[in-house]
């Protein structure tokens, strides 16, 4: 665990979600109720952070390019939405839809990002950005038919906003609940997501995993001991985006909505905001990076958006949380920055 | 004109400079000549103001130049005062033309515009500055035109640019010049050499510093000899005189090298009989400032064969070449099979592995295991540690194996750490050697390329590395290929030591030879001459 040793981004979350617990406690809200919340948004969130591992091991760079797994993900969901599948089976379905659609966009970005060394995160980011507008067109005109997806008036294109209530909303969440003095545990939430997490961690002790760990620390050694980079270069964004794809199928099921159009832009901020929370620095990636920055980061949301309600006029739980997110980055850009020279 | 006193410099411990005397009058061209490793960089360096000797404490003794003493700290300092330097690797803006790579930083400005908004925001006066350029480059090289983006330049005409930039100096006196022939051909070398000339007439002192004796002899009025930090001699010369410059190189080399010549040479035809494993013939290889131009070399079976040459020449180029780090073309037999795919993969199959003179950023992960890297490449590429299963695709990784083979390893090449599980990264440089070699003999190669066994190693450490290379052949019948700068070294283990020059193939030495035949070979020197 030497590699959790606290550093600046870590000192500053734990402050101050120090400082926002004693003034939750002051202010009477229940802690048992934060302490519930946080644990769903843990697993809500965490799964998005995880998708960032492969790319960071393997050197690619913060997976800046989310938005495309995300938009993997939000196509299985329409198919599985549009056959009515209900459930944890319906979420199920989901995933399974997903799944080729992610493996398709990730070739795609990773061959892009294959060539652009160097200057991956700047890339991926526009990518990112650049993506969305033409899935915005395709929204518009998917050949979708349940009318609980398409506009209710005209009966075309999709809505901005899908309720999941009637499909597999809250259908993870929900799985084998347990009350522990008072704190609701979703046992089954959490557990899937350890579960991709030890999945993840035994990827890499496979000899392709060990493989994509090399490539990101040397890719020098790895060529010379005939690994083919561009291949495992490639794999890691596909797994990125897999990952990626899953993790909004989590989290839609726990938000309860589908967001389609411009929703999934400013996904990757967070999620690359929490890992480097977590002390992730490079290609130093641990999964207790992963589940302690989501864990920190996001209670920092749930916990600051009640008080500053309470304290201030409510849009400052915003701004601090967008100082937060963009703070983070940009001090671990820096820092990343400043190692090389 | 510039007047050295005694100068002495120390890096940590180490003297790199021994009470060094020397002095150049205007008009004058002064050689300075000596192995790698004589100190000559050093000098430079000092002469030029280079940050490394202010920062590693300066040097001791009296440095005058132009009637005043002088300790510059910045090179910027040194060229304010009128020295000028053309470097080894060529400091040019690849997308400028010629005339703004020359006046960069020294243009010519409309001088009303300078009055005005003061020398930094005065408009260029692009007229003058090509015209300059332009009067420059005739006199180093008519040819060029001065409106030619220097990207595209071929490689003389790169080193003329460089050397107009510094004549565009307004006070230039004295002009330092750092092996500025070593990327030309014999044409472009002479005329570059009319262009010194041409320079030295018109009062502007010159110190040429160069591997290639001739060239010496053919401008020098005067050469200073290195040899371990310390003048070795210091011979008067008059170029003009053309009888005299063949007897003034031979006592050149000679001092150069020290000692005299052992006489009778080599035969290479005890090695007839045995079966060729690596034929090179024709071989090119594009290595950034270390080209084969064309390499013929036969490597025989259970061998260790030395290459050496002087940096630039040529020795760390193979390898990189044979696994396709860097582009190669020529015919490579292996096996009496020709190889043709040139990659880590194929030589991999042919059971060839390299061990890389850049240990740090290719030969080892420094953030994975000792474990780990003894055993990676194995393991990658399915050579060794795996287990077979029932059906093809079963195939595991032996960890188990891995461990016993990394622990063994270990305990025989005595790595000094704490365990096999300690990061790589954290050994120390023999250590680390030590466990590129326990990769190396892991892949059981039969064929192994080492660079450089033994840079950055300290003594102790030396010794055991040579005497593991040479047990990889007896234990396991490897044959290896020792590329090294280190001479001494390679005599200690090798069976046959070929010298490159100018990415050729020289000649091949016994290792029974003097250490000063090697020398005068890696000069370019046969020892008949």
């Amino acid at each position: 665990m030497k590699n959790l040793g606290v550093q600046i981004p870590q000192a500053v979350i734990i402050v101050f979600l120090a400082v926002m617990t004693g003034a939750a406690v002051w202010l009477e809200i229940p802690l048992t109720w934060i302490f519930s919340d946080a644990l769903v948004r843990l697993a809500m969130n965490g799964v998005l952070v995880l998708s960032l591992v492969p790319m960071l091991k393997a050197g690619v760079g913060i997976n800046f390019g989310l938005p495309i797994g995300v938009v993997g993900g939000l196509m299985g969901m329409c198919i599985s939405v549009n056959f009515g599948f209900k459930g944890i089976g319906g979420l199920a379905m989901a995933m399974a839809f997903s799944l080729p659609v992610a493996l398709a966009l990730g070739t795609g970005y990773g061959a892009v990002l294959n060539r652009v060394k160097g200057k991956e995160e700047i890339t991926a980011t526009f990518l990112g950005f650049s993506f969305i507008p033409l899935m915005n067109f395709f929204w518009t005109v998917a050949p979708f038919s349940n009318p609980a997806m398409l506009w209710p008036i005209g009966g075309k294109g999709l809505r901005p906003v899908i309720g999941l209530k009637k499909f597999f909303a809250k259908s993870l969440n929900d799985l084998w609940l347990v009350d522990i003095a008072g704190v609701r545990v979703p046992v089954g939430f959490l557990l899937f997501f350890f579960l991709l997490c030890i999945l993840l961690v035994l990827f890499f002790r496979t000899r392709t995993g060990r493989a994509m760990t090399a490539v990101g620390e040397s890719e020098d050694f790895a060529r010379l001991a005939g690994i083919r980079i561009p291949g495992i270069r490639i794999l890691a964004v596909i797994l990125s985006t897999i990952i990626a794809a899953l993790g909004i199928c989590v989290y839609a099921q726990s938000y309860g909505f589908l967001e389609l159009y411009d929703a999934p832009l400013m996904m990757a901020f967070p999620a690359a905001s929490a890992i480097l929370v977590g002390g992730s620095m490079g290609r130093h990636t641990k999964m207790a990076h992963v589940v302690l920055g989501t864990f920190l980061f996001q209670t920092t949301y749930l916990i600051s958006g009640p008080i500053a309600n309470e304290l201030m006029v409510p849009e400052v739980a915003e701004i601090f949380r967008l100082m937060i997110t963009n703070g983070i980055i940009l001090y671990a850009l820096l820092y990343e920055g400043g190692k090389t020279k | 004109m510039l007047s050295l006193k005694k100068i002495t410099k120390q890096y940590n411990g180490f003297t790199a400079l021994d009470g060094v005397d020397l002095e150049i009058r205007p008009g004058m061209i002064h050689g300075l000549v000596g192995l790698n490793g004589s100190g000559k960089t050093t000098l430079m360096d000092i002469v030029s103001g280079q940050a490394v000797i202010h920062r590693t404490g300066g040097f001791s003794g009296d440095f005058e130049f132009d009637g005043i003493r002088r300790y510059f700290t910045r090179p910027a300092q040194a060229a304010a005062a009128g020295i000028g330097m053309v470097h080894q690797e060529f400091v040019l803006i690849p997308g400028m033309d010629a005339t703004d790579n020359i006046s960069l930083s020294n243009e010519c400005v409309k001088t009303w515009t300078r009055r005005i908004l003061g020398r930094d925001l005065a408009m260029i006066d692009r007229r003058g500055n090509r015209a300059r350029a332009e009067t420059l480059l005739d006199m180093l090289c008519p040819d060029l035109s001065p409106d030619l983006p220097c990207g595209r330049l071929p490689v003389a005409m790169k080193q003329f640019v460089e050397v107009a930039r510094e004549l565009n100096r307004n006070h230039l006196k004295l002009l330092l010049l750092d092996e500025p022939t070593a990327v030309l051909g014999p044409a472009d070398a002479d005329r570059l050499l009319d262009a010194v000339r041409r320079i030295a007439q018109k009062g502007v002192a010159v110190l040429y510093v160069s591997h290639r004796l001739e060239e010496v002899a053919a401008c020098c009025h005067g050469v200073t000899v290195l040899r371990n930090g310390r003048v070795k001699g210091r011979l008067p010369h008059d170029p003009g005189d053309l009888k005299a410059r063949k007897p003034f190189t031979a006592r050149l080399s000679e001092l150069v090298a020290g000692g005299r010549s052992t006489s009778g040479t080599f035969t290479p035809g005890q090695t007839g009989k045995r079966t060729p494993l690596l034929e090179v013939k024709a071989l090119r290889v594009d290595k950034a400032g270390d080209n084969l131009t064309r390499l013929e070399l036969t490597v025989y079976k259970g061998e260790i064969l030395g290459i050496t040459s002087l940096s630039g020449h040529g020795r760390t180029a193979l390898a990189p070449g044979l696994f396709g780090l860097c582009p190669a073309k020529g015919t490579i037999r292996f096996n009496q099979k020709p190889l043709t795919r040139l990659s880590p993969e194929n030589m991999i199959k042919n059971r060839i592995w390299m061990l890389p003179e850049d240990r740090r950023e290719q030969g080892i992960l420094a953030d994975h295991s000792i474990l780990d890297n003894i055993t990676f490449a194995p393991v990658q590429s399915g050579q060794n540690f795996i287990k077979t299963g029932p059906l093809p695709f079963m195939r595991t990784w032996d960890r188990e194996g891995c461990r016993a083979y990394a622990g063994q390893s270990v305990k025989e090449l005595a790595i000094q750490c704490r365990s096999i599980y300690q990061n790589a990264g954290e050994l120390s440089g023999g250590n680390q050697q030590k466990v590129c070699m326990a990769h190396a003999m892991a892949m059981a190669p039969d064929l192994l390329f080492v660079g450089d066994p033994t840079r950055g190693i300290d003594i102790a450490a030396k010794a055991s590395v040579l005497t593991l290379l040479s047990r990889t052949r007896e234990e396991n019948g490897t044959t290896l290929v020792v590329s090294s700068g280190e001479v001494n070294e390679l005599k200690q283990i090798c069976d046959r030591i070929a010298v490159l020059y100018n990415g050729q193939l020289f000649e091949i030495l016994d290792p029974d030879r003097d250490e000063a035949d090697f020398n005068r070979s890696c000069a370019g020197q046969r020892a008949d001459q």
